[in-house]
């Protein structure tokens, strides 16, 4: 289950946020559990249709691992989107949980076996 | 006040409009769509029969060398390329580009007539990911009819391209999706289908006055029906998916329109072969990757089938071709499903035949002809699908563009599409706010057959019994709709943006012509002042076509994923 519980995360705002999104998601999905921002289950639900294997492939996205790309542009780019080729997430997740996708990306490795 | 559309009705309007004059005396109505006049297109798949066929002979195998450019337009911000299906009624040529922009253009020249480009909310669609393309518009009542990204339906003036009714059909800042399919007009009503799959919520198709612009019904694909309601375990329903994408077609002797259902929410479920108790959506979640019948006044459930009943893969059956046909005093309803297979019903849907397109399919063993039941099918739990890959690939054995049955032939012209995929199956919970997000259920990636390489192919069928008489193959899959004409041609635009002209009898290539990029929409022939021409879309990119470039490299490296021309030819 995409887990939306926010205390390791320090946006406020995000928090608050996200505590509505929780609350609404209710009544129409099963509660989402306690604990931190599961970025490898958004994956598997949103950014791995264009994202190749999880990120480690180039697809209808590029390949997320080892991007050559920074920090910030990657952040931006999640954030505010590309016209024709990435949707905007800026109102979807907090700037901390963008973070949080960023850092996954970073930490991807090649599939063993 | 915000203006929330613009329309430029130029100066040349009087000029055009007298060269095409006759046009516009006449209405195009059901009785004239049903007849399909040799001249016109009047609805996407060119008639009710949906045959994407053209009786016109006047190009024919014999002088095909002669075909040649007649003119050309540019529709500019073709971002995702152009994937519209162009209609024609009476000299005047119709069409979409991407943000539903929608052209009026003289037929013989390219003159535009008038031209609309509606206001949208981009900062909706710049959530999007299926977007912002438009796939066509329908044509009935002197009006021109367009969805929008954001979730509403135009009808326009033919004449001037004013708009004479907006509506808003359903809540796009929520839900995320709108509409890219053309809408399909008959019986005075507007037929339009949601987009939705992937995406959580229901799916619904709506019945709009065409005159009037006022909702005359919403049937949904997910649980539209008492009887659906039992099928999705755990209230899972709420976030079913479903939608109806492509435009079906009106059957006129039933009263009922014919559509294709999208796949349920999350495409890939974790439930394994337990599929009817455990899982994300436990059941056969109906009226998912199904073909329904509605009756066109009331919207009212008639009849189904459920090609993949709890389909676990995305093979859907959103294509919106109905081939309607006749043999030995039986008619046949022709419908392909996305995994490949290819379903022949009677005309209240009761499968009649089911047969391969494709070669490489392993989601099910096989599909029962007499029945369609499912046998052997692939449910998988939580884990890695790699050393046996899913085959087709997400993309389909069998994409939303169409193929074209040649009634002097009696062959029936189709593209398949031969890839795999593995997957990484994972449990998710479908996000609904504060808006919808994608619920995919897996990572994933192409890879070849177990057979081989990647492969399309354009395949010579009888279209019930699926007897094979010729083949074609390309390199890599074909992603734009087949053409087939009296004068013996079947046009098969490719995705290298190569227009190729075949021998309808023999498959023996007969011309072709480079349009410069990739091909993935329409294609259609037409006459103006006793002269024949074919209009097809040009332009890559989207949801499919965004995968050739890193699988295939070569031309689709530098190919643009931003523009698009639709380009005419005419006999030099």
């Amino acid at each position: 289950m995409l887990k939306l519980h926010l205390k390791s995360l320090p946006a406020v705002l995000g928090a608050s946020l996200l505590c509505v999104v929780v609350a609404r998601a209710q009544s129409a999905t099963p509660a989402p559990d306690n604990g931190s921002f599961d970025v490898e289950q958004l994956f598997a639900g949103t950014c791995g249709f264009c994202h190749s294997d999880g990120g480690r492939a180039a697809g209808r996205g590029p390949q997320l691992m080892n991007s050559q790309r920074d920090d910030e542009f990657l952040h931006n780019r999640i954030k505010s989107g590309k016209q024709g080729a990435m949707p905007a997430f800026g109102e979807s997740f907090s700037d901390a949980q963008i973070d949080q996708i960023v850092k996954y990306i970073r930490a991807l490795k090649p599939r063993e076996g | 006040m915000k203006k929330r559309w613009r329309n430029s009705g130029l100066p040349l309007v009087a000029g055009a409009t007298l060269i095409v004059s006759s046009a516009l005396a006449q209405t195009v109505d059901t009785a004239r769509i049903e007849t399909a006049g040799q001249n016109d297109w009047l609805t996407y798949h060119g008639s009710y029969k949906s045959h994407h066929y053209s009786p016109l002979a006047q190009i024919n195998a014999n002088n095909i060398g002669n075909l040649g450019v007649a003119w050309t337009h540019i529709p500019g911000r073709s971002t995702r390329g152009l994937q519209s299906m162009p209609l024609v009624a009476d000299g005047v040529l119709y069409y979409s580009g991407s943000y539903s922009r929608v052209f009026a253009l003289n037929g013989a020249t390219g003159e535009v007539i008038w031209s609309f480009f509606p206001e949208l909310d981009e900062a909706l669609i710049s959530r999007q990911t299926h977007s912002p393309y438009n796939r066509g518009v329908a044509l009935g009542e002197g009006k021109v009819f367009v969805g929008t990204m954001d979730g509403r339906l135009f009808g326009l003036d033919a004449k001037s391209g004013k708009v004479l009714w907006e509506t808003r059909l359903i809540d796009s800042q929520k839900l995320t999706v709108g509409f890219t399919g053309a809408p399909l007009y008959a019986k005075g009503s507007v037929i339009i289908g949601s987009q939705g799959g992937e995406w959580p919520g229901r799916g619904p198709i709506f019945a709009v006055d065409a005159t009037t612009g006022k909702k005359k019904w919403e049937f949904l694909t997910v649980a539209g029906t008492d009887e659906a309601m039992k099928t999705w375990g755990n209230d899972s329903w709420r976030t079913g998916g479903g939608g109806g994408w492509m435009p079906g077609t009106y059957d006129s002797e039933t009263n009922s329109i014919l559509w294709g259902t999208a796949n349920p929410a999350p495409l890939y479920d974790w439930s394994g072969a337990d599929y009817k108790t455990q899982g994300a959506r436990p059941g056969d979640n109906l009226y998912t990757s199904s073909v329904i019948a509605l009756d066109i006044d009331t919207g009212k459930l008639k009849s189904y089938h459920q090609e993949l009943p709890h389909d676990a893969w995305d093979f859907d059956s959103a294509v919106g071709e109905f081939v309607m046909l006749e043999r030995d005093g039986q008619k046949y309803v022709v419908h392909p499903n996305k995994g490949g297979f290819v379903f022949v019903y009677d005309r209240n849907l009761g499968v009649k035949n089911v047969w391969r397109l494709v070669e490489n399919i392993n989601f099910v063993k096989d599909i029962d002809p007499k029945t369609g039941a499912l046998i052997g099918r692939r449910d998988f739990p939580v884990g890695k699908v790699t050393e046996v890959p899913l085959c087709p690939f997400i993309g389909g054995g069998i994409s939303w563009n169409a193929g074209s049955y040649n009634p002097k032939t009696g062959l029936y012209y189709k593209i398949g599409q031969e890839w795999c995929m593995t997957l990484d199956i994972q449990k998710t919970t479908p996000v609904t706010t504060p808006q919808v997000q994608l619920n995919i259920g897996a990572d994933f990636k192409m890879v070849p057959p177990p057979s081989g390489e990647i492969y399309g192919h354009l395949d010579a069928r009888d279209p019930i019994t699926g007897a094979k008489k010729w083949e074609v193959r390309f390199p890599e899959p074909p992603l734009g709709s087949v053409l087939s004409t009296a004068g013996n041609l079947v046009f098969v635009p490719d995705s290298r943006g190569i227009l190729h002209a075949y021998d309808a009898e023999t498959g023996a290539e007969l011309w072709k012509h480079n349009n410069g990029t990739g091909h993935q929409g329409g294609i259609v022939s037409y006459s103006v002042g006793g002269k024949q021409y074919i209009a097809v879309t040009a332009g890559f990119g989207g949801m499919l076509a965004d995968e050739y470039a890193p699988n295939f490299g070569g031309v689709y490296k530098s190919m643009p994923r931003d523009d698009g021309a639709l380009v005419v030819f005419s006999l030099k």
